[in-house]
């Protein structure tokens, strides 16, 4: 008797619950539409093993929100970031972006580094047709209509660093080292489709995996030195994350320099070189689609602005802070984002995706597109050596934009790629 | 008598100071007429003839001067250029205010700037004539590098190229300065290298007794270089490559007949030869390969022992389960990071003796961090282990975040400059300095906790506080003091593990969750709670364990880091199903609790 009593209290109050956050919705939203804000989301870890990397993604978004209300908002109204913390938590990221789009409604997202989070978060944008931004090269095999894609492709990072090993370098075998996750596995099965396809035997192309935040690199580089003992080889690196400083000082420490073995690296820019030693680092090389070497006045003004936006708002590292690629790309995000919205003459994400296809716009980096039709983004490809001071010497840029590839030719050479998922709903 | 000796000291000094500056005065004023040959040379890089540009660079890299290394790259990079009939760097141009683009020119050689009436010259771009080099002559350049590094003052760059000229495809063009390095350089390792790198040339000869020649004394010298390209010979001479050619499709004159034989081949066939080397190189490289895991599971073993130590105090002794130990790791690294910032230790300007200071600071904020947590947390939990779990992992998060929001997520700490590289204390045996300073740090840190426990009066006390506290307390023990001072001693040597740490890994905020806390426990509940020399024997058993693990291989498989880990814990579940106390179960009174 008691327990049906107390049962349906219990009842009583779950179903009152809704009820009263609908109502303080409301008087919320309310109150957001009499300031004619437009409320936008940044879905980027700033806790957990990503954090390292995230947080400052969420500085240059909130960088360019505040950019952009200075110069007088969108449309007229002026952005209201909504900030969320998914702590390097796949499942959460979900949950965050559920929040964000159900009850923040915000126009669109920025968000996103591991292609798990990714992953994680795909299903909730496309159920409710919303928008996210996501800034972070990645392994392709993917592209929903519900995603832009400000990274690169495949094609945009991995095999042009390839291609340079080989074609400049005169490199003829390959260790394949990553980090045990999604994009590194892929990765190495583009860059070896191609190292296939340009002849280099099996015997010449070692894979290996260490778990994230792997610390003990002495038998991999033991293996690596053996490999390269005959002085043509290279290591191709998908580590990721802190994993990289023991990889970097073990090699070092083993007698190892960039001209016995180069290694060509996909995960470590400017920001990740501030958290290691650099000098053991010198000469070896990264493959991007921006360093912040990048001599030209606007991306001079763009560094000069984050490093002070940084200092004026007392983020950690302050005015020693560095711009990299993922940066640059989740600042023009932004960007892409306002003027679509410009061109469309709305915040309906239909209107804003139709708009984005084929804009052309100027980044830190230099002038970039959006594709006519899948999603990504048309960007230059550098490589770019170590230098002692953690920045890049730029010694290779292709000529001109680089078109994305989301699909690889090299996995898929018959041309048969999938349908682009989600999209408006279908009625 | 002494002072005779003295004197003729410094007569001796002087006189070599002054031949010294003869030397340099002589060479500095015949290097201005061999920089007109260099511009020269400089200017036949844009010549029409392709072999004659090559032959240019090559001409270029012979002169052995160490400034065209920089030039070498700039013109790679497609920064040089010719102006009025002669060479100029300009590595960028500049705008006017009508947007015409101009060029501020540079000597190529010196690099210092062209002056005119004390202004650096600057032209319009359209003055200027490009040398592009294709493809082919970047790469050659790249090599040029090495073959200019041969002449350098420095045995470090000497070595590096010593080393690139032996590296396929080869620098043929460095033959004799090869020769000449082999036989008088002072350093060793060069004379090694570079006779090393003439060998793998030869293997390049048409002659075959050369060839053998070369292949005999690799193996002598058991050059772990030659072995890919020696099985690659061989697999031509015996045919295992029909389409290679090479030897196989001609037939050797001192094995004619042989080569196809199906039983051993003939003592001084080519084949035999090459065996005979790639043996002997395999030998060697068994010994390279196993001598290089025992060292790394040393290494590895000790860094898990000093994880293990502290955790063995807090854990071990006082049986208070400290989540936190990784937290306090971690206050161990940011110290060592705070302190290499007060003293402004960078790669650029090192102050190695930072590293120094910061072992103390390291141990003493740890041990701090330690005390304040026994007092405001664990002394009220003792009696309840799963609380004091709670509360300690809680403890750790808070820690964790306080860090990031003090030092953010990206900090490096620069290892100083004698624990960079390594010693060859054998030829192919390079122990890292790093992680030898890493063992004898953790031995000395083990036979400091065993003199304070077993020689002193305080580790008497704490050794009766932990074993009967009560009687201890009867006797005129203050139990609670001595375990605010034994916990912040664990705590302190924890500390001391996160300095040693910046050496070889990352500092990050959340590093003692992520890196350290499962692998301290691991060892200390292995080794046996309540027993430091259960650490130090589980320390090491499991890092040789893992190291001999990682690279064994199955066929085709090799076992690889991620197997090796989850070989490693299987191992230990075993181990624990059967001996649960650990390696070394405690004795007598302890255990019976």
């Amino acid at each position: 008797m008691i327990r049906t009593e107390r049962f349906s209290a219990i009842k009583a109050l779950t179903g009152l619950l809704p009820a009263l956050v609908m109502a303080l919705a409301l008087v919320f939203a309310g109150r957001v539409h009499a300031a004619e804000k437009v409320k936008i989301g940044v879905l980027h870890s700033l806790s957990g093993t990503m954090a390292i990397s995230e947080t400052s993604l969420r500085d240059v978004v909130l960088m360019a929100v505040e950019e952009i209300n200075a110069s007088g908002g969108v449309l007229g109204r002026q952005i209201e970031p909504v900030v969320v913390d998914p702590a390097s938590n796949w499942p959460l990221f979900a949950e965050k972006a559920k929040e964000l789009i159900t009850k923040e409604k915000v126009a669109v997202t920025f968000g996103c580094w591991t292609s798990v989070s990714r992953k994680s978060v795909l299903p909730v944008f496309e159920q409710y047709n919303a928008l996210l931004f996501y800034p972070v090269q990645y392994e392709g095999e993917e592209q929903s209509l519900n995603v832009f894609y400000t990274g690169a492709t495949p094609n945009q990072q991995l095999i042009p660093a390839a291609r340079y090993m080989m074609d400049e370098l005169g490199m003829k075998k390959f260790y394949l080292l990553g980090t045990d996750y999604v994009f590194p596995r892929t990765a190495n099965k583009v860059l070896k489709a191609y190292l296939k396809s340009r002849g280099v035997p099996d015997e010449n192309i070692i894979e290996e995996y260490t778990p994230f935040h792997h610390q003990d690199y002495q038998t991999i580089v033991a293996r690596i030195k053996k490999f390269g003992a005959s002085g043509d080889a290279c290591v191709l690196s998908t580590i990721n994350g802190d994993s990289n400083v023991p990889f970097y000082k073990e090699f070092a420490n083993q007698g190892l320099t960039a001209d016995d073995i180069p290694i060509m690296a996909f995960s470590v820019a400017e920001d990740e070189l501030r958290a290691m030693d650099v000098p053991p680092l010198v000469g070896h090389l990264a493959a991007w689609n921006y360093f912040q070497s990048i001599d030209t006045p606007e991306n001079r003004k763009f560094v000069k602005n984050f490093k002070e936006y940084c200092k004026r708002n007392n983020l950690p590292g302050g005015y020693n802070r560095v711009t990299d690629d993922p940066i640059e790309a989740a600042y023009f995000g932004v960007y892409v984002w306002k003027a679509a919205v410009e061109k469309a003459g709305s915040f309906d994400v239909d209107k804003v995706r139709q708009a984005v296809y084929g804009l052309e716009f100027d980044a830190p980096g230099g002038r970039k597109k959006m594709h006519e039709n899948n999603q990504h983004t048309l960007k230059p490809v550098y490589i770019g050596e170590i230098m002692k001071n953690g920045q890049f010497r730029i010694i290779y840029k292709t000529k001109g934009l680089v078109s994305p590839e989301p699909y690889s030719r090299y996995l898929h050479p018959d041309g048969n790629i999938p349908e682009p998922t989600g999209g408006p709903k279908k009625k | 008598m002494f002072k005779r000796v003295f004197k003729r000291g410094v007569f001796y000094r002087t006189g070599v100071i002054l031949l010294l500056q003869a030397i340099w005065l002589f060479c500095a004023l015949s290097a201005r007429a061999d920089d007109d040959v260099i511009r020269a040379d400089m200017l036949r890089l844009a010549h029409a003839d392709p072999a004659v540009r090559r032959e240019a660079v090559t001409a270029l890299a012979r002169t052995g001067d160490q400034r065209l290394e920089e030039f070498l790259e700039s013109y790679r990079m497609g920064s040089i250029y010719i102006w009025k009939d002669r060479p100029v760097l300009c590595e960028k141009t500049v705008m006017d205010e009508e947007m015409n683009e101009l060029a501020p020119l540079s000597d190529p050689l010196t690099r210092r700037p062209l002056m005119n009436n004390g202004r650096q010259v600057v032209v319009p771009v359209e003055e200027l004539t490009g040398i592009s080099p294709t493809r082919r002559e970047r790469r050659l350049a790249g090599r040029a590098k090495f073959l200019l590094r041969l002449s350098s003052p420095d045995a470090g760059m000497r070595l590096s190229g010593a080393k690139k000229a032996g590296d396929p495809p080869g620098i043929t063009e460095a033959a004799g300065l090869l020769m000449k390095l082999s036989e008088n350089d002072p350093d060793r390792k060069v004379r090694y290298t570079a006779r090393e790198s003439l060998l793998l040339l030869r293997l390049n000869e048409r002659a075959t007794e050369d060839r053998l020649a070369a292949v005999r004394e690799l193996g002598e010298m058991k050059s772990m270089r030659a072995l890919p390209r020696l099985r690659e010979l061989l697999r031509e001479v015996t045919g295992g490559d029909p389409e290679a050619g090479g030897l196989a499709a001609r037939p050797l004159r001192t094995a004619r007949g042989l080569v196809r034989s199906h039983g051993a081949p003939a003592p001084d066939s080519a084949e035999h030869v090459y065996r005979q080397a790639i043996r002997k190189i395999e030998i060697h490289q068994g010994f390279v390969d196993y001598f290089g895991s025992m060292f790394q599971g040393f290494s590895l073993g000790s860094i898990l022992i000093l994880m293990g130590l502290g955790l063995a105090i807090t854990f071990g002794l006082m049986g208070v389960i400290n989540m936190a130990h990784g937290e306090l790791m971690m206050i161990g690294a940011y110290t060592t990071f705070e302190i290499q910032r007060l003293v402004g230790h960078t790669p650029d300007n090192p102050s190695d003796w930072y590293y120094v200071l910061a072992l103390p600071a390291a141990f003493l904020s740890s041990a701090l961090a330690g005390y304040l947590i026994e007092v405001l947390v664990v002394r009220h939990l003792y009696r309840r282990p799963v609380e004091s779990l709670l509360a300690t992992w809680g403890v750790g998060l808070i820690l964790i975040q306080l860090v990031r929001l003090r030092y953010g997520d990206n900090i490096g700490v620069n290892a100083p400059s004698w624990a960079r590289g390594g010693i060859e204390i054998m030829q192919d045996i390079v122990l890292p300095y790093g992680r030898c300073f890493i063992i004898a740090l953790c031995a000395f840190c083990v036979l400091l906790i065993y003199y304070l426990m077993k020689r002193t009066g305080l580790g008497l006390r704490m050794r009766a506080t932990m074993q009967n506290r009560d009687m201890a307390a009867s006797l005129g023990v203050n139990t609670g003091r001595v375990d605010r001072y034994t916990f912040a001693f664990g705590s302190g040597i924890a500390g001391i593990a996160g300095y040693a740490w910046t050496l070889i890994g990352g500092v990050t905020p959340d590093m003692g969750q992520t890196n350290f806390i499962v692998d301290s426990f691991l060892v200390v509940v292995t080794g046996g709670v309540g027993e430091l020399l259960g650490v130090v024997f589980s320390g090491l058993g499991i890092g040789v364990l893992t190291k001999v693990l990682e690279p064994a291989a199955i066929g085709s498989f090799t076992v690889g880091a991620i197997w090796a880990k989850v070989l490693l814990l299987l191992v230990i579940v075993t181990f624990i199903q059967f001996k649960p106390a650990g390696l070394f179960a405690p004795r007598g009174r302890l255990a019976d609790e």
